[in-house]
């Protein structure tokens, strides 16, 4: 109807006139919209990197893990200080048919090369990690010799870079503990991208586990247990298998962790998404309180304007127009708000793009759905100062004055 | 037929100890085509006989008939739409939304209606036009005199092609030459064929109406007519019986000089019987 865009016209009208009022009462709304659309283009944008980034392990890969180690690892790139997983564990998974079990474990004590030393992690394995892992070697191969010399060592490529520069290190010597071991391969680098644990294993030197054996180190703890199983339909199968055969080993105490390969990417978000549902939550109080405060500037603005709703009322206009009237002010309020927050918002996202390495998303429907929400609060919460407004009598409105 | 018929109307105001009977078994015919002047002090029950007629409120008791319909029983949407479609109304303040400017207080009424606005603003120009005051189309109301305003306020109130027209005290605010804008072209207006309705303290102002009405306590005390041009008799009695008896001018000697110049006795006779309404008025409160 042709009266409706007269009141959005009174409506801006009015809005422009109390500019520094219409502010304060649009704060809340502007800090809410622009606090969700922010906080929704950062978490898009970090799960959109997560489902981008080429997985650390290959196809059907379940990892077991100890939990006091996914508690430590908060997402990051954390080794944790004792773990739950023994090699009883790793030689009970093993019996399970049609699988590959590779043991991680973290050994404590510096690699030194023959120029440097390295401040990556030494990892100790079997040969058959290059299986479960979705990488391949620059050079050489994985512990190829290890039947005659179990003292070989495969590098990540920043712990490479590191010991030997700018060398091929193939066949160079590499002290750890007091033992010589052989350089037999080189690994290519694995993208390290936020929030995920890729660059541990870029700085790691991978050691043979029988070396282990053999230079008597007993009481190695175990960080991780990869277990590939060969038929992806079997992965169900194999994951209730291995929780059966951990709740024996471990006298059934949960402490261990058995992650299916879809899990395994969400694990690193999993705070991240706490924090994320927390800033959200914040947004909708915020958007709240904006909503309240609307209704408060229209009930004093209805009040106000008593002898204006008795003018309208004498010259022929309904209940229902005058309540629509104090409700098209309201939620133009709230809609200018919303358009202002949405805004800031862009302009936030512009900003973090250019300076830090995080992506936010802008998606259509967040700002869409921004725009829906604020006109929600503007008819919500204007429809009781637009009631009051309306049930006004006309002769009650003129003789206020 | 009468236009407006009201039969033993009457108003009360609150609860209890507090009521008050505002109008009291009031009858009234109105035909169409008169100019009516409602008279009587402050607290009398004019502006209430008036919101009664204009549809603004409604009888506590009696009837009204409105063009031969009974309207005083109408719901609340019922009666903004009679409103709209047969009453033009002018205030005594505060007539124009001080954020509009002339022209869209002028195109409002015809808004509610749901004209489309290029219609609508072509109708309110051409009523500021009847009224004299094209040029004012884009002012705000704090930019035009009070007479200005009233003018607005009619063109306004005449934008819906109503057939009454209920003005109370439409000239409270302004001065004699704001007055006689406002009265002449409420004039020119009841020869096009409205009926108007209008409060008055001013018995000067008796000589534009056809017929005077005087209300004490809620009731009609007196109905007559008169001619155009000439002060209502009841009126002109009235105004000389309170001038002499005021002690003011007594002590001043002025009551002489008044007489040889009309046109100020008028207005000092009219602010004396106002000041005099006004105590009465407090005393009233005093006493509830
Ligand atoms: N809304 C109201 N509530 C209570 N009393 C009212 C109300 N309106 C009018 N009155 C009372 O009714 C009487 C008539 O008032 P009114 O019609 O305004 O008189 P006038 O217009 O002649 O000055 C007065 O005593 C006034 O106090
Ligand atoms: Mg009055």
């Amino acid at each position: 109807m042709s009266w409706h865009s007269g009141h959005i016209h009174t409506a801006l009208v009015t809005i422009r006139a109390n500019r520094g009022r219409s502010l304060i009462t649009m704060f809340g709304i502007i800090v809410g919209v622009a606090g969700l659309i922010v906080v929704v283009g950062i978490s898009q944008g970090v799960k959109n990197e997560i489902t981008n980034q080429v997985n650390a392990y290959s196809n059907n890969v379940i990892s077991v893990t100890s939990k006091a180690a996914t508690l430590n690892s908060f997402g990051v790139s954390s080794v944790p200080a004792v773990s739950t997983l023994t090699n009883q564990d790793v030689r009970a998974i093993s019996k399970i048919k049609g699988i590959v079990v590779v043991p991680l474990s973290i050994m404590s004590g510096v690699a030194t090369g023959e120029q440097s030393d390295s401040n990556g992690i030494v990892i100790a394995t079997s040969g058959q990690l290059l299986k479960v892992l979705n990488q391949t070697l620059v050079y050489g191969s994985f512990f190829s010799g290890s039947d005659t010399n179990p003292f070989t060592a495969v590098l990540g490529s920043t712990a490479a870079h590191n010991l030997y520069k700018k060398n091929i290190p193939l066949g160079f010597g590499l002290n750890w503990r007091g033992q010589q071991f052989i350089v037999d391969g080189v690994m290519n680098s694995f993208q390290v991208t936020p929030f995920s644990s890729n660059s541990i294993y870029n700085n790691a030197i991978f050691i043979n586990q029988n070396a282990i054996k053999q230079m008597n180190l007993g009481g190695s703890s175990i960080y991780k247990i990869l277990v590939r199983v060969n038929k992806g339909s079997q992965l169900t199968k194999v994951d209730r298998e291995i929780n059966t055969i951990l709740l024996k080993t471990h006298d059934g105490d949960n402490n261990f962790s058995v992650l299916m390969p879809s899990q395994e990417a969400q694990s690193n978000t999993s705070v991240f998404n706490l924090l994320t549902e927390l800033t959200i939550s914040i947004a909708v109080i915020a958007l709240f309180v904006g909503g309240v405060g609307i209704m408060n500037v229209m009930l004093v603005s209805v009040a106000e304007r008593m002898h204006e709703i008795g003018i309208r009322k004498a010259i022929g206009a309904s209940n229902r127009q005058i309540m629509s009237q104090f409700m098209i002010e309201a939620t133009t309020v709230s809609v200018v708000g919303g358009l202002i927050g949405i805004i800031i918002a862009l302009i936030i996202e512009l900003g973090l793009r250019l300076t830090t390495n995080l992506v936010p998303t802008i998606s259509w429907e967040i700002i869409v759905l921004s725009a829906v929400i604020s006109s929600l609060i503007g008819i919500i919460f204007g429809s009781i100062p637009a009631l009051r407004a309306a049930s006004k009598q006309p002769i009650d409105a003129l003789r206020n004055d | 037929m009468a236009l407006i018929r009201l039969e033993d109307v009457s108003k009360l105001y609150g609860f209890g100890d507090a009521t008050t009977l505002a109008l009291d078994e009031v009858n009234l015919i109105i035909e169409k085509g008169e100019f009516v002047a409602v008279m009587g002090p402050s607290g009398s029950g004019k502006s209430t006989l008036l919101n009664i007629m204009g549809l603004l409120d409604k009888p506590t008791h009696g009837s009204y008939k409105l063009s031969n319909r009974h309207v005083d029983r109408l719901s609340i949407s019922q009666a903004a739409r009679l409103r709209r479609d047969t009453i033009g109304f002018i205030f005594q303040s505060y007539n124009l939304l001080p954020r509009l400017t002339v022209l869209e207080n002028v195109a409002l009424p015809l808004t509610y209606k749901g004209v489309s606005q290029t219609k609508r603003l072509k109708q309110a120009s051409a009523m500021l036009e009847r009224v004299g005051m094209q040029n004012r189309e884009y002012f705000y109301p704090y930019q035009l005199s009070g007479g200005q305003i009233q003018c607005a306020a009619i063109a306004r109130a005449l934008v819906n092609d109503p057939s009454i027209i209920i003005a109370d005290e439409p000239t409270g605010n302004l001065d004699s030459v704001g007055s006689r804008l406002v009265m002449e072209l409420l004039t020119e207006i009841h020869k096009s064929g409205n009926t108007i309705i209008f409060v008055t303290h001013n018995p000067e102002l008796t000589r534009y109406a056809t017929r005077v009405v005087y209300m004490y306590d809620g009731t009609i005390i007196q109905d007559e007519k008169t001619n155009i041009g000439e002060v209502a008799k009841t009126a002109k009695e009235r105004h000389y019986k309170i001038a002499k008896k005021t002690v003011d001018d007594d002590l001043a000697g002025v009551t002489l000089l008044m007489k040889a110049l009309p046109d100020k006795d008028v207005r000092t006779a009219n602010r004396i019987s106002r000041s005099k309404e006004k105590k009465k008025v407090k005393t009233n409160r005093r006493k509830s």
